[in-house]
């Protein structure tokens, strides 16, 4: 059951074993302990040093991990993540639509393959801290020491700033009868469970203010649930309550929504959300309303801010995104809005602010898609720069010179029965300053219409393909 | 005419080794590992089980047939263009080998496996994602068309060029079926030339194969004398091209 520290390093290494056991100071009497709480600062648990050291085990992580191994297979590459299982948050809305097929062990995977395949290590720990000037990564079971380091963290939400007045309690509580369901997991399965659970009535989405993983998530989800609630005859109304009216894939979800759903589904822009009450199971929001005009002459419409009140059978409260709190440790610089996205080193994976660290995923400040498949395309653009620099050269990003056409494809399911699907290409390039994407939404030439089966069947097809990429 | 198109290449090291055709045996494609394996040669035939003729292939028009094994398949192209002659290719491991170019009285017959070389989408009797885009089309993952396209992911490839990648997450090039075109203008499979994805669909597919193949073990048959040959369209229910 307890995990010493050679266990800790073995873990899947094929490949070079560094000193676990003979740099440990100070904890060697304390094996019969709780780990973590053993160490004290003054006794350094240090589990030994790896060459790259990848914080993150998800898309953008074992994407950095398995390239450098290809690349180089005598790069020492560890991978630091706290689940042992992996759960896929890209596809995930077919599941709790209830996808012919799509159940949970389509989107569970264990690391064990990969890990043996392309001989990288893997550390089930949680980081605690990141000490760059010694070089060192802090985790619950020790510490890690690094040359290269590469921040693949993810997201966190943000219920403190969302929501000022609420206490601790109040976020946990509300966490657990309102899932967010942005960070694969427990969430998806308590979400599932409410909405297994639940009679007539409406589902509530909010929408995440600022930047967010997976822009086109709650509106997908929309439509999967609002099919889920047709299949089992529960009657009610999926609603979005919307902070901007900005919507990803917009014109395609919004010919999805009439189209297949109705009045059945709701969007409602300007909508910020403000408080609930669980118990009452009702959300207030702040609606930006417009005003009769009086004056026919003035151009401007005239908004007032008023309080609304609607009541919920199952909310789904998307909390506002920051970056994981692995990047507040890791102590490098950030972008100055509440998300916190970690500053590039111009055309480039590296941080700006240390030659040694790196970031991919939803963390990267690039103006590029926080989609599975961006990840995937900046783990590999990562992994060349690192194996270049650690044999002393640099590798120049092809998009730097070239647009990458199709750089980022993301798919949304938002029919069943029969399943359609819609999508975004983004073609990538570089501006000057930071790496940009530029989106197509297109339409089936022989319908006119942006949903499709063929685009459902393909959704599934980058399902499959994607996370094959990753663990087989 | 166009009984080699191809020629072996050495590793890693860079040094091309050209094996000269009349030298090549059954014998040696057999021991060649990984970037050249012959197999069953194989005619190419139509659905009436009359042989297919070069010189009749409509051009720019995918056509389907499954080889090396039953349930592998493989797009074959008339191309508008000449092909490039002697193309050096990579495979994702860094070994090359050369594609010699197109087969037939024109040079720009060509065939490539069906099975990316990213993730394994692949024409079924139900959809495609992989195929060659005509020159008036449009696609979403290359300025130009006149390329195979994989759908899934968007990743393409050069049919003029061996199956080059030429954008997209894929990292090698497609396998090419090694043809020849017999003096009475019959062609014939004898071959794949480059890094082939065979053993990994074998492992992804298995309830694919139970649908269309009878079953896994069926699924690996090799084709042995002909192997029927229709266009995309009568191979698969839907053509999904972005």
């Amino acid at each position: 059951m307890k995990m010493n520290r050679r266990d800790a390093m073995k873990l899947g290494a094929t490949s070079v074993l560094v000193a676990a056991a003979t740099t440990v100071s100070g904890c060697a009497g304390s094996e019969a302990k709780p780990e973590a709480k053993t160490c004290k600062s003054a006794k350094r648990n240090v589990l030994g040093k790896r060459q790259v050291v990848v914080i993150g085990g998800g898309f953008g992580g074992l994407t950095v991990a398995s390239e450098l191994k290809k690349e180089n297979k005598d790069i020492d590459v560890l991978v630091i993540e706290k689940n042992e299982t992996f759960m896929s948050c890209p596809g995930s809305n077919t599941y709790l639509g209830k996808l012919n097929g799509m159940t949970l062990d389509k989107f569970m995977f264990d690391y064990a393959k990969p890990v043996e395949k392309y001989g990288y290590s893997m550390l089930h720990a949680e980081v605690i801290d990141i000490d760059r000037e010694a070089k060192e990564v802090h985790t619950a079971l020790g510490i890690i020491e690094y040359e290269t380091l590469v921040l693949s963290p993810g997201i966190a939400y943000d219920y403190e700033t969302q929501f000022p007045t609420w206490d601790k309690n109040k976020i946990e509580h509300v966490s657990r009868v309102a899932p967010g369901a942005l960070i694969a997991g427990g969430e998806h399965l308590a979400l599932d469970r409410l909405l297994a659970d639940m009679d007539d009535g409406n589902v509530i989405i909010t929408i995440p203010a600022g930047k967010f993983r997976c822009p086109p998530a709650p509106f997908e989800r929309a439509c999967m649930i609002a099919s889920y609630m047709k299949k089992e005859d529960i009657r009610g109304k999926v609603i979005m309550l919307n902070p901007t009216d900005n919507i990803a894939k917009g014109a395609a979800f919004k010919e999805a929504w009439g189209e297949l759903y109705g009045d059945m589904i709701e969007h409602i822009d300007f909508a910020t959300i403000k408080d609930v009450d669980t118990n009452a199971k009702t959300v207030t929001y702040m609606y930006k309303e417009a005003q009769p005009v009086e004056d026919k002459e003035m151009d401007e419409p005239v908004f007032k801010m008023v309080e609304k009140k609607i009541s919920y059978a199952v909310l789904n409260l998307i909390p506002n995104n920051k970056a994981n709190p692995v990047i507040t440790m890791a102590d490098v610089e950030v972008t100055s809005d509440n998300f916190h996205k970690v500053v590039m080193n111009g055309c480039s994976f590296q941080t700006k602010t240390d030659a040694n660290v790196f970031a991919v995923g939803d963390v990267v400040a690039h103006a590029i898609p926080p989609s599975g498949q961006t990840a995937n395309w900046a783990g590999k653009q990562c992994a060349k720069e690192i194996a270049a620099q650690l044999s002393g050269k640099r590798y120049i990003l092809p998009v730097e010179k070239t647009t990458v056409a199709a750089g980022n494809v993301c798919y949304s399911m938002v029919g069943d029965k029969p399943e359609e699907g819609i999508l975004v290409t983004h073609d990538f390039s570089w501006n000057g300053t930071i790496i940009t994407g530029k989106g197509n939404v297109p339409k089936d030439a022989a319908t006119g219409k942006f949903r499709s089966t063929g685009t459902a069947k393909a959704l599934r097809d980058w399902y499959r393909g994607i996370t094959s990429d990753l663990f087989s | 005419m166009d009984r080699r198109n191809f020629l072996k290449v050495a590793g890693t090291t860079g040094m091309l080794i050209a094996v000269s055709p009349s030298t090549i045996g059954t014998k040696l494609y057999a021991n060649d590992g990984r970037l050249y394996t012959a197999y069953e040669r194989v005619q190419l035939i139509d659905a009436d089980g009359n042989p297919i003729k070069a010189s009749a292939l409509k051009k720019e028009t995918n056509y389907v047939f499954n080889y090396p094994y039953r349930s592998t398949p493989a797009l074959l192209l008339n191309l508008e263009d000449a092909t490039q002659k002697n193309v050096t290719l990579k495979s994702e491991d860094g070994q090359e080998y050369i594609w010699k170019g197109g087969a037939g009285a024109e040079g720009k017959i060509v065939a490539y496996s069906a099975i990316c070389s990213h993730q394994l989408a692949h024409p079924t009797p139900d959809d495609s994602f992989l195929q060659y885009v005509q020159k008036d089309k449009k696609t979403m993952s290359y300025e130009t068309s006149g390329v195979i396209v994989c759908s899934s992911h968007l990743s393409a490839f050069d049919a003029k060029k061996g199956a080059a990648r030429l954008s997209g997450p894929a990292a090698e090039p497609l396998a090419s079926i090694v043809l020849e075109v017999a003096a009475d203008d019959t062609i014939w499979a004898v071959g794949v030339l480059g890094p082939d994805k065979f053993h990994d669909y074998f492992t992804a597919f298995k309830p694919e194969f139970k649908m269309y193949y009878d079953g896994k073990r069926a699924a690996k048959k090799l084709v042995k004398i002909s192997a029927p040959t229709v266009t995309l369209n009568e191979y698969t229910k839907e053509i999904i091209q972005y």
